[in-house]
């Protein structure tokens, strides 16, 4: 009090501060605030200590293979002879595979679902499409060994005689000539990305279906009112508004794709080398390698497969991350978050 | 039939756990068997599964295995997350492939639970009809996983194979991708028969030679085989696989010269000449020696033959607790005396005597087996009688000369193997057989002349004169009318609806169980549209 009338002259200003607001939360405001702090400091703890946990585990390993680690095309951990090159290789392969069987099917969904259908199929069919997402990955790929597999055979025979110039699509015999028997066509990472693509459908589908039924309906009245028939809407209205969605959806579903183990393990006839002829048999994923190996390791061979484990978290964030930026940054995503 | 078989085998399994109950060593727990698991081989995966769901019916004894392979179910073993584990192999102390050492911290004791013969199943298709009667030798069959023999119409198979005309197609090896004691027993059997073909030595990792597939687990080898895309694929799994899968095996050449099945009697004839490490001083005692297998001059033997283990620890450490120890032992007493009676059923073949009188000693080591061990004179083991001498094997006594066809010679026999037990058309004479298409004797000139009508004439069985052979072949590797006219003499009959019906086996169900899971996803969202109906909006 004192303090105020012996400094008159700041005191004249000091009304036009804002005055400090001490606001005391409720109870239940602060146990709200602290679960929610929790919940999420502890999702991303987690991730880092799995981060640190790969990265001290796969230490021994890359301390032995060095930069080789990245471009090595080999597994023998017992021979000091070991990398991720033609796995890497491999795994991004089928992962692409898949992308391109996935792409179509879960836009082509997506569109069904939040522009076309209505009324109660649409929740009928939006359950499938999620439930289709809660079919566990070995059951898809029980299916894709014994029942895909064999149907596919004559469609990658047909795509490796019609298409032969297009050098993946070519199936070659050691001596150069283009194979034709069935057998060369089996386990390949085309068989494993059918597979995995219908897997990602589901994730895909409903990110894409939720920024789609996002625009705003404004604009889509606006594009019927000049005119437009329903393509014409979707073209002009929803799908520019969804970009956002669809790349989003699409790295998601790519991010999945990438760490599918079960279903390619099931299904590829692993093997070291960089095989470009992707109708044909051998390939190999991180995850599936993971699998097949972590049982028999020794300490050293579980470093090397930590260190592979390593590089494919690194390479699922980048994919991970660029995807949540990316549907931040689209106008669905930004109204989505606001 | 084989409900009765159960029963019976129920009713034996019943009097047997009363016997126990009566001696009273262990009747207090037999009431509560503390759950077990174990991982492991998948080459006696087939016995197992079946021992394991029999005695979780008979005695309410729960035993998980998880069939990983050998060299998992050895790791697990080291690393302490098993009870139990079964290997073809013992642990590698100094493996041959350069892998790292197996030394487990605790001890342990090797125990024999199965015979059984590593077998080479194949999908081999002449004319769209099943060859079910292959015939190899070690080398060619050597030849064939290196690489070197990459065509089904390879001189040197088509001189195994007389009465076949071999098509051209080519030959894809499928190997094992995980670490398997299949792949290390047959590697074993190559590097010490075929040295200088086989230069790795004896290595649980098969290494990718050439055209070959690599699948995971025997199910994964066999899998492939069978499907319609495996023709022209041969795999090495244990014999029990083939016979699931409905699918033949190859006869394999032995040292007598006679061509042999993998059958439970000359399993037993074969391991007659195993040598079993004795000294019961050693980290190896009761492990194989299979040299005296592999060169046996037996004309019975089926040099592939090997006997499958479980390792046991024999102290409590980690995980393993006495009253575990009670349920592993009272499991391995059923394994080695009643489980044998199922061996030659599911494609194995039983442990004589001798090896279970060891076994015996060595569940006795078990902590919580209450020291009891077998009574060999309540034990229904069928390689022996109650008073016998532990160096019989009944089965092996008793096993049944080799047929004359079987013979490495001209003469080629017929009658399937393993899980496909029709016989196959005699096509190897270069002719196609009998009255079929006009189109398919375009076979090279100066083989075929007679072989066509002997063929048919001999086989009247119910043939429709379908013996075609429309692939190129030429019979010119043999003398095709000798052969021809051997062949008729054993019975030629081609059966030419004779395919197995592929569907049955574990795929199919496997399958089937998938596609169950599918429709539910289905058919349930529909059911569940009432639900929905409230909170559907658009």
């Amino acid at each position: 009090m004192t303090l105020v009338l012996d400094e008159a002259g700041l005191a004249l200003a000091a009304p036009d501060k804002a005055r400090a607001i001490n606001v005391l939360p409720g109870l239940t405001d602060r146990i709200f605030r602290t679960v929610a702090y929790a919940a999420g400091g502890i999702t991303v703890a987690i991730m880092v200590a799995v981060g640190l946990f790969l990265s001290l585990r796969a230490s021994t390993a890359l301390r032995v293979a060095g930069f080789s680690f990245l471009t090595q095309r080999a597994w023998a951990p017992e021979h000091q002879i070991f990398g991720v090159g033609a796995v890497l290789f491999g795994t991004v392969t089928i992962a692409l595979i898949a992308l391109a069987i996935s792409l179509p099917l879960s836009l082509g969904t997506a569109l069904l679902l939040s522009e076309v259908v209505g009324g109660r199929l649409r929740g009928v069919l939006v359950t499938l499409v999620d439930l289709m997402a809660a079919v566990p990955s070995i059951v898809f790929g029980l299916w894709g060994v014994y029942f895909l597999q064999a149907e596919i055979i004559p469609v990658s025979q047909w795509i490796a005689t019609s298409f032969s110039w297009i050098p993946v699509f070519a199936v070659t015999n050691a001596d150069g000539s283009s194979a034709t028997d069935a057998s060369a066509f089996t386990s390949s990472a085309f068989i494993a990305g059918i597979v995995v693509g219908l897997m990602v459908v589901p994730t895909q589908t409903s990110i894409m279906r939720e920024a789609f039924t996002r625009a705003p309906i404004g604009e889509r009245e606006g594009a019927y009112a000049l005119g437009a028939t329903r393509w014409g809407m979707i073209r002009t209205v929803v799908l520019p508004f969804g970009t956002g969605g669809i790349i989003g959806g699409t790295m998601l579903g790519l991010g999945r794709a990438l760490g599918e183990t079960i279903a390619v393990y099931m299904i590829i006839s692993p093997i070291f080398d960089i095989n470009w002829q992707v109708l044909k048999t051998g390939s190999n994923s991180v995850s599936a390698l993971i699998a097949l190996r972590y049982g028999e390791a020794s300490d050293f061979g579980l470093s090397a497969l930590m260190a592979a484990g390593l590089v494919l978290f690194v390479l699922t964030l980048i994919v991970n991350f660029t995807a949540s930026s990316i549907v931040a940054r689209s106008r669905s995503g930004a109204e989505s978050d606001g | 039939m084989i409900p009765i078989r159960r029963i019976t085998h129920l009713f034996a399994a019943l009097v047997l756990v009363g016997l126990w109950a009566v001696a009273g060593a262990d009747s207090a727990q037999a009431a509560a068997y503390y759950p077990i698991s174990g991982s492991g081989s998948t080459w006696s995966q087939n016995a197992l599964d079946q021992w394991r769901s029999n005695v979780a019916r008979n005695y309410a004894m729960t035993i998980n295995y998880n069939g990983v392979g050998s060299t998992s179910g050895r790791r697990d073993f080291i690393q302490g997350t098993v009870d139990f584990a079964i290997s073809e192999i013992p642990f590698q102390a100094h493996p041959e492939d350069g892998s790292a050492s197996e030394i487990p911290s605790t001890s342990y004791a090797y125990m024999p639970i199965v015979a059984g013969g590593t077998s080479f199943m194949y999908n081999l298709k002449i004319s769209g009809q099943r060859v079910t009667n292959l015939r190899l030798s070690g080398e060619t069959l050597t030849k064939i996983f290196t690489g070197k023999i990459t065509n089904w119409n390879d001189a040197a198979i088509k001189a195994d194979n007389p009465a076949l005309a071999m098509p051209s197609k080519t030959i894809v090896p499928v190997v094992r991708s995980d670490g398997s004691g299949t792949s290390a027993q047959f590697t074993l059997w190559m590097s010490k028969q075929f040295p200088s073909m086989w230069t790795t030595g004896m290595t649980s990792q098969f290494p990718l030679i050439g055209n070959a597939k690599a699948q995971k687990g025997s199910d994964g080898v066999s899998g492939y085989v069978s499907q319609n895309y495996g023709e022209g694929a041969i795999t090495y799994v244990e014999y029990s696989y083939a016979k699931k899968a409905g699918f033949p095996v190859v006869k394999v050449l032995n040292k007598a010269g006679y061509y042999i099945e993998p059958t439970a009697p000359s399993v037993a004839v074969a391991l007659t000449k195993a040598q079993i490490n004795t000294d019961t001083s050693s980290v190896d005692y009761l492990t194989q020696i299979l040299d005296g297998v592999y060169n046996s001059t037996d004309p019975r033997t089926y040099p592939l033959s090997s006997y499958s283990y479980v390792i046991v620890p024999t102290q409590v450490a980690g995980i393993f607790t006495t009253d575990k120890g009670n349920t592993l032992s009272a499991f391995m007493r059923y394994v080695l005396c009643e489980g044998q009676q199922q061996a030659d059923t599911l494609g194995y073949s039983p442990l004589p005597m001798n090896l279970v009188l060891a076994g015996s000693d060595q569940i006795k080591k078990i902590p919580g087996s209450g020291g009891a061990g077998v009574d060999t004179s309540k034990c229904n083991n069928p390689t022996f009688k109650a008073g016998d001498s532990p160096s019989n094997n009944l089965l092996a006594q008793t096993a049944p000369q080799p047929q004359a066809c079987d013979k490495q010679g001209t003469t080629q026999c017929t009658t399937g193997t393993g899980g496909a037990t029709t016989s196959t058309a005699v096509t190897g004479t270069g002719s196609s057989g009998s009255t079929a298409k006009a189109g398919t004797s375009s076979t090279t000139a100066g083989t075929g002349n007679s072989a066509a009508s002997n063929s048919t004439a001999a086989g009247g069985t119910d043939q429709s004169g379908t013996v075609t052979d429309g692939t190129t072949t030429d019979g010119t590797s043999l003398d095709g009318t000798s052969a021809a006219g051997a062949i008729s003499g054993s019975g030629a009959a081609s059966s030419p609806y004779t395919l197995t019906d592929d569907g049955t086996g574990s795929n199919r169900s496997l399958m089937m169980a998938a596609a169950g899971l599918l429709l539910g996803v289905v058919i349930l969202p529909p059911l569940l549209s009432d639900r929905l109906k409230g909170r559907s909006k658009p």
